[in-house]
C-alpha cells in the first residue's frame, strides 16, 4: 500500500512509542521511517515485566491515568487478540496493614470504570493454589500478561505492510538543521558502517529515556529523568495471573507469569546515562523477599535473570527514586517550546498506553503538517508479529 | 518508496548475507564440527563417518573377492597380508564400526518412530554397554589368539 | 537510596576488588566491506556477568558499531541467540563463569548473517506452518482462540470482536456474581529463538529442512488445535523436508533455552504419521 501523502515523518526510536507512532501515520496514509540504533524494542520496551496494565494501580492516585489505562488494555486486546494471556489480574493482601488499602482500591477502580471484583481468601487461593496461605484478601481486575516485544512487532508488522520503512541498526548520530528548522538526521548504519542523511518534513524524538539526548541534537531541551529498575526472572510458573500486593506502589509488589518464568518486580532509583544501568544484588534480593510474600515458593526459586530497564520519566532532576515522578506522557511540539521547526518529541508513558500516546502524538504531528486524517488504530486488527519477518528486511 | 533510496546502505541490505555455519569447511560439513555437541550430536556424526566406513568396506571387500578369479597365488600373497596382526587390529576397528552402525541404528529407529523417546538416554547407555562389550570380545579374540 | 559507585565493568561488578576479565573473540562483518573477520576485547566481569552484558559494554565503552541483537534481557523474546564457543546461547543468560578465558563468540549458524552477531530471521520464520498461534489453553483443549489466518499477500482476515461495554464486562463490581470458571490461558513455551535450527545437524546439510522450531510448532497444533486441522498438519509435516529429514540428533532439545522441546515433538509427530489412525478422538495423549 502506497502513501497517500507525500508528507515524510521520521520516527527516531524503535521502541513501543516508535511502533504506535509508525502504525498510526502509516494508516493515516503518510510516508514513515523508523530508525533504531539497535534492534526494535532493545531499549525500555522489551524489558518490563509483561504486564497489561488494568489501571488499577494508578486509579487510587490518579483516576485520569486509571481510566486511560483500562480504555487501552481494552482496545489492545481488541485490536491484537493472541497475544494477550487474559487471566487477570489479582491484588492481595498478605497483611493486616494492606487491608487499609482495600477500600480505596476498590472505590478508586470503581471510579476509574475499572471492572474490579472483591474474593475471599478462599476464593483466590482456589484461583492460585501457590499464593501466600496467610493472604487475607484479595481483589480481581482486568491485568493481562503480554510478551513486550511481539505486541510491539505487531505493530510494526502493520506499519511495514501499510508502506513504512523500519530501519533497526542505523542510529542517529545528528540532526539536520536549516534556518532553526530541522530537516533530517544525519545516520550510521551499523549493518554497513556507511553514513548517510535522511530527510524528513517532521522528526519525531520517540527516543525513550535518551530523548535528552536526541532532543539536544536539535539544540532543544528535554529534561528526562531515566528511572531504572531492577527485575528478577525465576524458573518455575508459580501462577497463571498477575499478582500484585495490595499496598501503595513499593518494591517487589508484583509477580507476572511469563511462560516457564515467574518475573518478580521491581525497585527504583535515578540515573544520568540510561545505558550505564548496574544490577545492585541488594535489588535482586529485595525481590526474593517482596515476591516471597505474595508466593512464598519464589523463595527458593532458581534465579534466571537478573536485569534492570530504564523508565523514561518526564521531569527534572532532583526525584530521589523515580517514584515520585508521574507516568504520564508528554508531546513537546518544539515550535512552540524551543522555536524549532519540524521537530516534536513525545515521551513518558507506560506500555500499556502505546497506542492512546501514538494517537495523541500523529495528531500534534499531522496538524503541523495540515494534514486532516482521524486516527483509525482504535479499530484496526494488527497483523501477527510473525509478518514482521516475512517481508524482506529491507522492502 | 522514494524515501528508501536515499538510506544509506540500502542497496546492501537487500542483498543475501552469508550463512555462517558450524566448523571450517564448507557449510554442509557442519555436522562434523564437535564443539558444543551432545551425545546425539556425536552419535549422529559417528553414524555417518561408520556408514562410509562400511560403503568403502563393502566395496573393497568385494574387490578382494574378486582376486579369487585370478588364482591360488594371487589369493595365498593376498592372504599373508590381510593375517597380519596389523590388518587384524583393522578388522576390529572395522567390527567396532559395523557395532556402532547397527545398535545407534536400532537406537535411531525406535527413538525415530516416537516408540523410546523418554528412554533414549538408556537406549543409548544400553547400546553402549552392549557394544563395547562385543568389541572387547572381538579384540580378545582376533588379537589374543595370535 | 544509594546507587553503588559505577565501575568500569558490565553490571554486577561491584567494587570488592573484582579483578577477573575475559578475552572475547567476536565475529564481525560489515556488508559492502566484504570481510568476514574476529576482533578481540578485554572486558572486566564480574560474578553474574553474562555474554550480553559483556558485548553491551563493548559495544558502549570500545566500539559502537559491533551491531547486536537483544531485547527482554531475561530469556523471554529469544533475539539474542548466538554461538558462544561453539555451543547455541541466548547471551543474556550465558553467565561468562561457565567459560574460560577466552570466550568467543559467533552468531546462530544456519541462517544468513545480516551484520556482526545478528542474523536475519526471516528465513527461520519462513519455515513455521502457516497457522502459528502463540497463545494456547493451560490444559489442553481444542477450543479455538483469536487464531489469525495469513493468506497469500497477508491479507489479515480477521474478524474484530465488538467491545464488551465496560459496564457488562463480568468483573464488574455491579455485576458481582461467582468468579467465573477458571480456564486460564498461556503464551507457548517455543520463544523463537532459532538455536534449535543452529545446533541441528541436518539443517547444516539440508538447507530446505524445515527445522525443529517449526516442526515442533505442527506438533503443538495436534495437541491443541485452535482452528487448526489435524489431517493439514499431519501433511505439511509428512513432507520429505518435514519430519522425515530428522536424523534423530538431539541437539535441538538439548540448546532450547526454553523447555519446548523439539525433539521430542519431532518423534510424536512421527509416531502420528507411522502409526497414528485417522480419527482425532484414538491418538489423544
Amino acid at each position: 500500500m502506497s502513501a497517500r501523502y507525500d508528507a515524510h515523518v521520521l520516527i527516531v526510536g524503535g521502541g513501543a512509542t516508535g511502533g504506535g507512532l509508525a502504525h498510526d501515520l502509516a494508516l493515516r496514509g503518510l510516508r514513515v521511517t523508523v530508525v533504531d540504533r539497535g534492534e526494535v524494542t532493545s531499549g525500555t520496551s522489551g524489558r518490563h515485566h509483561g504486564l497489561l496494565h488494568s489501571g488499577a494501580r494508578y486509579a487510587v492516585g490518579d483516576r485520569e491515568a486509571g481510566v486511560e489505562c483500562i480504555r487501552e488494555n481494552m482496545i489492545l486486546k481488541r485490536i491484537a487478540p493472541g497475544t494477550f494471556e487474559c487471566n487477570d489480574g489479582l491484588f492481595v493482601a498478605v497483611c493486616d496493614e494492606d487491608l487499609e488499602y482495600l477500600e480505596p482500591l476498590v472505590e478508586g477502580c470503581a471510579s476509574a470504570d475499572i471492572p474490579v471484583q472483591r474474593l475471599t481468601a478462599a476464593e483466590a487461593l482456589a484461583l492460585e493454589p501457590n499464593l501466600n496461605p496467610e493472604l487475607k484478601a484479595a481483589v480481581r481486575v482486568p491485568d493481562a500478561t503480554v510478551d513486550p516485544m511481539r505486541l510491539i512487532l505487531r505493530f510494526f508488522a502493520t506499519a511495514r505492510h501499510n508502506g513504512a520503512d523500519i530501519r533497526p541498526y542505523m542510529e542517529v548520530i545528528g540532526l539536520l538543521r536549516h534556518d532553526g528548522v530541522v530537516t533530517g538526521a544525519a545516520v550510521h548504519d551499523h549493518v554497513t558502517g556507511k553514513e548517510g542523511e535522511i530527510h524528513a518534513d517532521v522528526v519525531v524524538n520517540a527516543a525513550g529515556p535518551w530523548s535528552e539526548k536526541v532532543a539536544a541534537m536539535a539544540g532543544a531541551e528535554v529534561p528526562m529523568t531515566p528511572s531504572p529498575g531492577v527485575l528478577l526472572a525465576l524458573r518455575g510458573r508459580y501462577c497463571n495471573m498477575v499478582i500484585n500486593r495490595m499496598h501503595k506502589s513499593g518494591d517487589g509488589d508484583i509477580v507476572v507469569p511469563q511462560r516457564g518464568l515467574s518475573i518478580v518486580g521491581t525497585t527504583s532509583w535515578v540515573v544520568e546515562d540510561p545505558d550505564d544501568l548496574s544490577v545492585p544484588e541488594d535489588h535482586v534480593e529485595r525481590m526474593y523477599t517482596e515476591g516471597s510474600k505474595l508466593i512464598p515458593a519464589l523463595r527458593h526459586a532458581e534465579r534466571r535473570a537478573a536485569w534492570s530497564a530504564a523508565r523514561p520519566l518526564v521531569g527534572a532532576a532532583g526525584a530521589a527514586t523515580g517514584r515520585e515522578l508521574s507516568r504520564t506522557f508528554q508531546t513537546f511540539d518544539h515550535a512552540e517550546k524551543d522555536g524549532i521547526e519540524g521537530f516534536v518529541t513525545i515521551t513518558g508513558g507506560k506500555s500499556t498506553t502505546l497506542r492512546g500516546m501514538a494517537e495523541l502524538c500523529a495528531d500534534v504531528v499531522c496538524r503541523k503538517l495540515g494534514i486532516d486524517e482521524p486516527c483509525a488504530t482504535r479499530d484496526t486488527a494488527l497483523l501477527p508479529h510473525t509478518a514482521y519477518y516475512s517481508e524482506a528486511v529491507a522492502a | 518508496m522514494s524515501a528508501t533510496s536515499e538510506l544509506p546502505g540500502a542497496a546492501e541490505r537487500e542483498q543475501p548475507g552469508p550463512i555462517h555455519h558450524k566448523g571450517p569447511g564448507p557449510s554442509e560439513s557442519g555436522w562434523l564440527d564437535p564443539r558444543g555437541r551432545g551425545h546425539g550430536g556425536r552419535a549422529l556424526a559417528l553414524h555417518r563417518i561408520t556408514g562410509l566406513v562400511i560403503v568403502f568396506y563393502l566395496y573393497m571387500h568385494l574387490g578382494v573377492l574378486s582376486m579369487l578369479l585370478i588364482g591360488r597365488s594371487a589369493w595365498s600373497s593376498f592372504l599373508s597380508v590381510v593375517t597380519a596382526k596389523s590388518f587384524l587390529a583393522l578388522e576390529v576397528v572395522l567390527i567396532a564400526a559395523v557395532l556402532f552402525h547397527g545398535l545407534n541404528g536400532i537406537r535411531v529407529a525406535f527413538v525415530g518412530s516416537g516408540i523410546a523417546v523418554t528412554r533414549e538416554r538408556a537406549l543409548f547407555w544400553t547400546g553402549t554397554v552392549i557394544g563395547t562389550g562385543a568389541v572387547i570380545f572381538a579384540a580378545l579374540h582376533i588379537l589374543g589368539a595370535l | 537510596m544509594s546507587q553503588e559507585e559505577r565501575h568500569p565493568g558490565g553490571p554486577n561488578v561491584t567494587q570488592t576488588g573484582q579483578d577477573d576479565t575475559r578475552r572475547f573473540r567476536i565475529y564481525r562483518y560489515k556488508r559492502g566491506d566484504g570481510g568476514e573477520r574476529f576482533d578481540e576485547f578485554e572486558v572486566p566481569v564480574g560474578p553474574h556477568t553474562t555474554v550480553l552484558d559483556a558485548l553491551r559494554w563493548i559495544r558502549q565503552h570500545k566500539d559502537p558499531s559491533l551491531a547486536l541483537r537483544f531485547s527482554c534481557l531475561h530469556a523471554s523474546c529469544g533475539t539474542c541467540g548466538m554461538q558462544v564457543d561453539g555451543r547455541e546461547e541466548l547471551a543474556c543468560v550465558c553467565s561468562v563463569q561457565d567459560h574460560g578465558q577466552q570466550i568467543t563468540v559467533e552468531p546462530l549458524a544456519n541462517l544468513p548473517v545480516l551484520t556482526d552477531l545478528v542474523v536475519e530471521m526471516n528465513g527461520f520464520f519462513a519455515r513455521f506452518p502457516h497457522e502459528h498461534p502463540i497463545i494456547r489453553s493451560s490444559g489442553a483443549s481444542s477450543e479455538s482462540n483469536g487464531e489469525v489466518h495469513l493468506e497469500g499477500t497477508h491479507e489479515v482476515t480477521l474478524e474484530l470482536p465488538s467491545p464488551v461495554p465496560l459496564h457488562h464486562h463480568p468483573l464488574h463490581h455491579q455485576h458481582r456474581a461467582a468468579p467465573p470458571a477458571v480456564d486460564f490461558v498461556r503464551l507457548e513455551d517455543c520463544i523463537e529463538c532459532g538455536l534449535c535450527l543452529s545446533a541441528c545437524p541436518v539443517a547444516a546439510t539440508s538447507h530446505d529442512y524445515v527445522g525443529p522450531a517449526a516442526l515442533a510448532a505442527a506438533e503443538r497444533l495436534l495437541e491443541e488445535p485452535r482452528g487448526v486441522k489435524r489431517e493439514d498438519v499431519l501433511a505439511w509435516a509428512g513432507r520429505p523436508e518435514g519430519v522425515w529429514r530428522c536424523h534423530v540428533g538431539l541437539e535441538c532439545t538439548r540448546a532450547c533455552p526454553a523447555e519446548a522441546i523439539p525433539a521430542e515433538r519431532i518423534m510424536a509427530l512421527r509416531r502420528e504419521l507411522t502409526f497414528g489412525g485417522p480419527d482425532d478422538e484414538e491418538d489423544k495423549r
